[in-house]
Formats: C-alpha cells, structure tokens, sequence
C-alpha cells in the first residue's frame, strides 16, 4: 500500500521514492499496453489483425492508413475531422456558458424554488437517456432540425448536462464570499459580479467541463448516428462505425487507422489543457 | 402531411397536454430545395457498397436533372436503429433499404407505401414471382428486392482437401454433413465447423429440409418444441465430441468474418451468406470455397434464395413518383446494375442477371457461379417473417447458449424458445 | 453516451446564499431567473417534457410504428413477474456495480496517493495515467479487449486462464475491468483534494508521533471523505447506467450466455431491437427509481463517515 509521504518527513528516502516511480511505470506499462496494441494493429495486414497474437505486425501496412485518409463514402477525412471539431467545439462553448450562468444561479442567488429546482437538477443526472431518445428526437424532428448540428449543439446551451451544473456549483459555493460583498458595495449588480468577480475565480472548473465536454462529445456515437443524415455532415466516430458492417467484408485494418487519427485530436487536446486540471483545481482558493 | 403514426403519438402527448410546446405537428415530406425534387435516400453496407451505390445515384441524377439525391449509409446494425426512430419521429427517408426481417413490421406500421400505387413507373415484371413475393404483406407489394443470396458452406479449401475428407458436393444430407466435420475434426485436429446451432438461418435451412417452415402463412410458430429439441440435441451432440466449435469459440461470432472460428482459424468451415464470404479471401491463407447447404434426409432442399435486401418507398413521401423511378432504376436499368455488381448480392432482374454473369470479377463471379450451380434445384422462399421475428433472432441465439453453456438440457432451453416466440408473435 | 464518467470539485457545505444588503430583493430574484433561463428551457423541453412522454410510455404497449396503447400498470406486471432474463439482468448489474465502483475507486486512489507523494513527474504520470480514459468505448476499443482477453490473448498467455470474454463467469470481470482501466476522471478529482488537505494538518499529526498508516488513517481518510463521497455518488449512478462497456465487450449482444446482459443493455435490446418501446420506458422508469433509492440510502449513511471540515452537513445535498 502507497501511503502519503509526508512533507515532514526530513530523511532521505531515496529508495522509497525509486520503488515509487518504478511501480508507478509498471503500472503504466499494463495500463498503455492496450493502446500500444491499437497502434501496433493500426499497422498490421488483414491477416493479422485478429488472428496473429504477436503484438508487432510482420511488416508495416501502411496503406490501411492511405485506405483511412481517403475517407468515407465520398468525404474527406478532412471534412470529417472539421465536423468533429466543430460539433465538439460548439458543445464546450455551450456547456461552459450555460452551466456556468446556471449554476452562478444556484450558487448564490437566491429565488423562490431553488431547493426543488436544485434536487431536480441533480435527479436528471440519473435518467437513463434511452429513455428519452424517441421523444427528443420527435421533438428536433417537429423543429425542423434533423440532420442539423443543431439537436448535438443546442442541447449544450440549455445546460442540460446537469452534472457539469453540479460541478460549477460545487465550486463556486468555495470561493470565498468576501470579494462580492466587497464589490457589491462597491454597486456591481450581479450580472458584474458575475463576469468580473466570480467567473474569472471559475476559471479551473469551466477548464474542467471545456476538457470533459470536448472529449465525451468527440467520442459521442449514439447522438451522431441518430441525427445526422447526410455524409457531408458525418463526423470522425460516426464514419469510424462505417468500416464495420456486419454483413459485409469489413476492414479492421483501416479501422484502427482511423481510430489512431480520430484519437490525435483528443490527445492534442488534453495535453493543451490538461495542466490547468489539478493545480488549477488546487490553487483557486478551494480549501476544504 | 404527417404520418398516423405521428398523429397518433402526438395525440397521445396532448391528451397529457404535453403537446402544446410543440410547435404543431407537421410532418416530413417537404423535401424541395431550389425548385429541385430532393429525395432521401438510405442504406446499410460497407465503403465499398457506399461507393459504388455513389456512382449508381449520380448517373441517377444525370439522367433526371430535376432529382437531387441525398444519401447516407452506416453498418447494419447503427442503421436499423436510426432506421426505426426515424420511422417513429415520422420521419423515414423517401427511399430506403430494407432487411428480410423488417418489412412486416414497417409494413403494417405504415411506414412503407403499397408500390402497386407506382406501377406505371417501377417496373417488376422480370423479377422471379417467387423471389418477388418476399416483399409482399397481406396481400399488398411493400417492398422490391433488390439482391439475392443464399446460405453456404464456406470452407478452407486447402486445410479441407489436405485432410482427405471427401469434399462437399450438391444435394448432400445433413448426416452426410455431420460425418464430414467429424472427419475433419479427426484429421485436423480442429472442429469441422462453426457450431451451427445459434444460428436461427441454419435452423430454418435444417426444417425447411424436414418440409416444415419458420412461420407459418399466418404468422404463427410453423414448428414445434420437439423439432427444435431435435435440433439442438443434434448439434449439441456434435459440439461434445468437438465436430464443431466449442461454446466459447461460438460465443465470439459478431457478425464480422474476422470473428468467426474460419475467420480465427480455429475450424476448417463455417455457415454464412454467400456474398459476406468474400471477406474469408483476405484471412483464410487457403483460400475459400463456397459448398452448398446440406439437404433433408429425403433430399428436400432447405436452402433458398433469399432476398439480401429490399428497397421500400416511404408513405409519407413528398415525391412517390420520383421515389418509384429511383427505386426501378436500382433495380432494372442495366448501367446501374454494371456499376453495381454484386454488390447488393447477385441480381434479381433476370435479364440483367444473365447479360451481366459474364462481367462479374472475382468473388463476386464465385458467388454467381455458385448461385447458378442451384439454380432450379431450389424450393420458392417463404414470405417475410412477422415482425416479432426481430427479437427472436436473438433469443434464438441466447437461448442455445444456454445450451452450449451445459446450464441447460436443449428441451428446456427448446420450451423456453417456443414459449417466447408465442408470445412475441401475439403481441 | 456523453457521460461516462464524473469529474468533481471539492465538496463544501451547503451555504446559503448571501442576504442582499443593498439591493431590493426582487430584483435579485429576477436576476436569479435571468442566468436561470437557458436551464429552464432545456429542462422543460429537453428533459421534463421527453421523460413525461416516456412516463405515459411506460402504461402503454408502443412498437414505434403504431399509436401507443393504453395497457395500465402490464408492463410493469410482465417486468417483476414473468421475465427471467429482466431478473437475471438485474443481478448482473448489481455484480457489475459491486464489483466495478470499489476497484475503479481503490486504483483511482491509489494512484492519487502516490502521484501526491511525488515532487518530479507528477505531471507526466497524470496525463500517461489519463490516457485510456481519452478513448472512451469505442468500436476500436472493442476490438482491442476482446482481443486481449480471449483465449490465446495477451491476458491468457500471461496468466493461463483462458479466454475471458468467451466465459459466462468471467466475461463481466472483463467488461468491469475495461471501466476499471478509465479511471482518469476520479483520480484527477482526488488528486485536487489530496493537494487541499493542508500540509499542517499532518505536520500536527507528525508531532503527535503518528506514523504514516496513522496519518492516512486520521488525517487522509476524514479530510477527502468528501471528495470521496462525491466519487462514490457519481460512479455508482452510472455504473448502474452502465451501457457502452458491455456492449462493446460483448459486441451488442450481452453474451456469453446472458452473462454481460447489463440492465440498460437489455432496456436497449426490448426497445430497439424488440421494438417494445413501452416495455423500455417502464424498465427505465423502474431503474430511475432505484438509482434514486440507492442514492438516498447512500446519502443516509454519509451522515456517519463523511466529515466536512466546516459544520453544515453536506456538500451535494
């Protein structure tokens, strides 16, 4: 068992901490190998994709990369890959408005119903979406706006992802209260309080949901395949799904091509943002 | 103009008073854009099939400068969904791929236009009668097919002649056929074949030889628990002595060739449609060769010409007319079908199967070869399974689990089927 | 599948909002609405309106094709009394749940613990620990597991077992460990409340001769009690809404022999495939429910746990 080492513990553990970092890479070495496995197989032949058990392909098959780049049904991976970014980067950019603007509601302010409201918000993180696919989709359907980004995107600004509510809440309810008291004194109503006091102080949670959102909604299928109609508009995990059919011959070969590709973004992504994860978390004044 | 379908749902929704958000309820069908007639067009298949079925739409639209043709497509199983809430938003694509499996239920969900309505356009006259009336419900013509195929035994030519097991050959039993993969067992040192027992296809090629049927023609259960117990001790008892595949090889079958025992080469053949068998070319070093299904003791024939797929207009289609002409050019123009191929499975417009037998390449003549080698020798198809047939394809498979699995005898798990089916077929 | 798992912040008492001094109350409250208002549209039409068309679902027999039918409380009545693969999903979600939130929970800490105790690399090991989680379960990931747990796979050859996702007893094992395997999200939420625990806090317990189990034992464990209550909410409800990992484990089909058949799993199978959408809603309705009760009952025992450092008795209300 790791236990904390502790910051007053004043003699050299040297050897303590070599066994630390050598279990920590073990660790690592089991955890990364499916995804050394899914890079290895990206460039195997067809032959070997499934039945060979070696890790390293017998020779580099590059062209299930070539097959990957030249897309699917007609369009572009570069037209896929810009679809993805833009249903993802409309997603973050309305999670991080709407669930922040709720939850500063939440938070602090007060109205009549918060309580209600508030345990509400928190029972629709149970509800099992499939339930309530058929309607949804009935309802864009009467809108108007299948085989839009609209039914992937709109959601978004409505803050229907309650969770991330919840998690702005939670952080908001830390920070300290004395710099709005201070600025409504000063006569910030709090619509200025908001944007110039507590939002900026948010900055680690809105980096939180930007980080989550990007990736659960790249990597979304379900959504993708019931709304979008026209290839054009298909995205990287949608067009993904289509090497595989069951009734035909299918290229798995390509298919892990495309999903080393699809998951680059993601990757770039998270290393962009991912510092402003923990220490951003630790030092915005959220002591317990 | 909605669907009743819609109508009825939405009616239900207001009398919870839910409806008034909703901003009435219009329904599909206003699909013109730039004075053009857009049609929506969807199927499932691989980017291959996509493809080709791209250059077919755009000879389409040249021929018919007033159509523009949106299509889309996804693997098989993705697309049944997004196929079915569609239909339940109202909102079905004009022009849609259809399964076996799926056109009873949409059929008489009203989802699919009675195509006797576009005669004067979609043409069916060279379409065999018998392959033709697959697409029939109660009477009325829903759907076209639009490719056939037929189940085979697909085997590792090189592993199988090594082995000096007599090979496959037409009109063979199904005893016949059990002490091949015996043989074949015994020589390799690996089962014979995929353990056909989850298999609800394999099971109706079995009782098609026996002269009885899925379904019956109204619908109903056409066998009983004993011929199903029949079948599973068969094949239970074949995979205890390894003839074929153990449950936990069994188990992996998700539809792609890659997984199957052939696939995995773990058995020397394996039981599946003929045109997905071109897949086998790539992984199986010996090469594959395509053997008819075994027959009945008698040599009745179980196997048949199944429709692979159909082509059904939807009822609340804007453009009916349109629709039927897309629909009749997949079908019967000779262009589209020399873009195509085989690509859907060998075609069902007899004239164009004939002209264009010689241009096949590859697999895709293999197939036809094989086809041809039936042709004649096979009983009519039955009519398109009732649409509770969609959920007892699994149980099917879950219920020989439990079998192969030795947490149950096959007649308990052959009770459990049938008990199932009869309900589902009810409702 | 958009939320598969749950980052969270620090956990803090439930204050009450401020007591306006200077502005009129009802000013503030129409402000309250005014930042409330995307939530409330989204939650009427988007959340409230959807899951009371499911609720009506639930009482009728609705193949998506044909007008829903009112049938009263059958589906529910089938559901408890005549189907024993509902049941027998039951108690495989259950196991999954039992066997999926410890262990994701106990590495996520684990690996917490020690990236806290470390000075150089923290950074890098975080993200290189994150990684699987980037993936999600996606078709390739599939592929890759079942891959790696059949029989001749990496995890046979290492450890002699056989193939795990062709056996009824251990498939589940499998589909929980590929859960297991993501476990960035609550490793990143303990991390952020190990770093707030205040170096003081053990320097005190230091002086007071506690060694190290000591420390972790009474400073540790109460100080991220929170955090950890706010992990073990949010990774029990969605273990109990688990769906992509047994899916994609199983390839759609839940075998073998029933034994991945997860319980949304099967409320996609009735509804999708079988075309029983009403069956589905009540399934759905009945899990919402449970997940409700559990979550109560969880919230029940926090009560003798859960230590927050200020008075007021909870963080997530």
């Amino acid at each position: 068992m790791t236990t904390v080492s502790t910051s007053v513990s004043r003699k050299p553990v040297r050897w303590g901490r070599l066994a630390l970092h050598l279990g920590c890479l073990a660790a690592l070495l089991i955890m990364l190998y499916p995804l050394a496995w899914l890079l290895a197989t990206s460039l195997k032949p067809a032959d070997e994709v499934i039945a060979s058990l070696n890790l390293l392909p017998s020779h580099l098959e590059w062209s299930n990369y070539k097959t990957a780049f030249e897309g699917v049904n007609d369009v572009s991976i570069w037209r896929l890959l810009s679809n993805s970014l833009l249903i993802a980067g409309g997603a973050v950019l309305g999670n991080v408005i709407s669930c922040s603007l709720a939850a500063y509601a939440f938070a602090r302010l007060r109205f009549r119903m918060r309580g209600p409201l508030f345990a509400f918000m928190i029972a629709t993180i149970m509800l099992p979406h499939h339930a309530v696919l058929i309607p949804q989709y009935i309802i864009f359907n009467q809108l108007g706006l299948v085989n839009t980004y609209w039914p992937l995107i709109l959601p978004k600004f409505l803050a229907t992802e309650a969770f991330f509510v919840f998690l702005i809440v939670q952080f908001m309810r830390g920070l300290p209260r004395e710099l709005e008291e201070a600025a409504r004194i000063d006569g910030c109503g709090p619509f200025r309080s908001f944007f110039q006091v507590v939002l900026p102080l948010t900055r680690p949670a809105l980096i939180t949901t930007a980080i989550f959102t990007f990736i659960w909604t790249w990597n979304d299928f379900f959504t993708q395949l019931i709304y979008l109609f026209d290839p054009e508009k298909f995205t990287l995990t949608l067009a993904l799904r289509s090497f595989v059919d069951a009734s035909s011959q299918s290229a798995f070969g390509p298919m892990f091509a495309m999903s080393v590709i699809a998951l680059l973004p993601i990757v770039l992504f998270f290393l962009a943002f991912q510092r402003f994860l923990v220490e951003g978390m630790a030092s915005s004044g959220l002591k317990g | 103009m909605p669907g009743h379908r819609t109508k009825g749902f939405c009616a239900s929704a207001l009398t919870l008073a839910l409806c008034a958000v909703l901003a009435g309820c219009g329904g599909s069908g206003e699909s013109v854009g730039g004075g053009k007639v857009v049609l929506r067009y969807t199927w499932w298949g691989n980017p291959d099939r996509a493809e080709r079925t791209e250059q077919a739409v755009a000879l389409f639209e040249k021929q018919h400068p007033n159509v523009t043709v949106q299509t889309s497509f996804s693997g098989y199983d993705a697309y049944k969904q997004k196929l079915a809430t569609q239909a339940a938003g109202g909102d079905a694509p004009d022009v849609m791929q259809l399964d076996y499996r799926q056109i009873d239920q949409y059929a008489s969900g009203g989802v699919l236009l009675d195509l006797a309505k576009e005669k004067a356009t979609l043409r069916t006259s060279e379409i065999d009668p018998g392959l033709l009336g697959t697409g029939r419900v109660d009477g009325a013509q829903y759907a076209v097919p639009q490719g056939r195929g037929t189940e085979t035994v697909v085997y590792d030519v090189q592993a199988w002649k090594a082995s000096g097991v007599p090979l496959p050959r037409l009109g063979w039993t199904w005893t016949e056929w059990a002490d091949a993969v015996r043989a074949l067992a015994r020589k390799t040192g690996k089962p014979g074949a995929t353990d056909p027992g989850q298999s609800e296809d394999a099971f109706e090629v079995w009782l098609r030889g026996r002269g009885k049927a899925l379904y019956t023609k109204d619908g109903r259960l056409g066998f009983t628990t004993d011929d199903l117990t029949r079948w599973w001790t068969f094949t239970d008892g074949l995979r205890r002595e390894g003839a074929v595949s153990p449950a936990e090889q069994t188990t992996q079958l998700d539809g792609s060739v890659e997984n199957t025992p052939l696939g995995r080469g773990k058995a020397t053949s394996d039981t599946n449609w003929d045109a997905p068998s071109s897949g086998y070319l790539a992984i199986v070093k010996g090469g594959v060769a395509l053997a008819p299904m075994p027959s009945g003791k008698d040599g009745t024939p179980g196997q048949y010409f199944k429709p692979s797929m159909f082509l059904g207009v939807a009822a609340n289609t804007g453009h009916p007319k349109e629709a039927a002409e897309l629909v009749d050019f997949m079908i019967n123009s000779r262009e589209a079908a020399k873009i195509l191929g085989a690509t859907r499975g060998i075609p069902v417009n007899e004239t164009i199967r004939e002209e264009t037998a010689s241009q096949l390449k590859d697999f895709d003549k293999t197939v036809a070869d094989f086809q041809a080698s039936l042709e004649g020798t096979l009983k009519d198809p039955p009519q398109a399974p009732p649409s509770g047939d969609n959920a007892l394809q699994t149980t099917f498979q879950r219920d020989y689990d439990q079998v192969s699995y030795t947490r149950m005898s096959p007649r308990e798990a052959a009770e459990n089927y049938v008990t199932e089916a009869k309900a589902e077929l009810r409702s | 599948m958009t939320t598969t798992d749950i980052p969270a912040p620090t956990a803090r008492p439930y204050q009450p909002a401020g007591t306006p001094k200077r502005r009129p109350k009802r000013e503030r409250e129409g402000a309250a609405w005014v930042f409330l208002s995307p939530w409330v549209l989204g939650a009427i039409v988007l959340t409230l309106l959807p899951m009371a068309v499911s609720l009506y679902l639930s009482f009728t027999d609705y193949d998506l094709f044909n007008p829903p039918r009112w049938v009263g409380l059958r589906n529910y009545v089938q559901m408890f009394t005549e189907d024993p693969r509902y049941w027998r999903s039951v108690i495989t979600t259950l196991t999954y749940v039992v066997i999926a939130v410890p262990l994701q929970l106990a590495l996520a800490l684990l690996v917490a613990l020690a990236l806290k105790s470390m000075k150089r690399g923290r950074a890098f090991y975080r993200s290189a620990f994150y990684a699987p989680s980037l993936l999600g379960a996606s078709m390739s990931i599939a592929l890759v597991w079942r891959a790696l747990f059949n029989d001749g796979g990496t995890v046979d050859n290492l450890l002699g077992t056989g193939g795990w996702v062709n056996k009824p007893g251990w498939a589940l094992l499998a589909v929980a460990l590929l859960t297991v395997w993501q476990f960035g999200a609550p490793m990143v939420i303990f991390l952020a409340g190990l770093q707030q625990i205040p170096a003081e806090l053990y320097e005190a317990a230091a002086v007071d001769g506690a060694g190290r189990w000591r420390q972790f034992r009474s400073v540790t464990v109460p100080m991220l009690s929170p955090v950890l209550f706010f992990n073990l909410v949010l990774q029990t409800i969605q273990a109990f809404q688990v769906f992509t990992p047994a899916f994609a484990v199983s390839a759609g089909k839940g075998g073998p022999a029933d034994s991945t058949l997860v319980y949304t799993m099967y409320l996609y199978d009735r509804g999708f495939v079988a075309s029983h959408m009403g069956y589905a809603s009540a399934m759905a309705w009945v899990l919402l429910l449970v997940i409700g009760a559990v979550t109560a009952v969880l919230f029940r025992t926090s009560r003798s746990w859960v230590f927050y450092a200020s008075d007021a008795d909870g963080g997530v209300r």
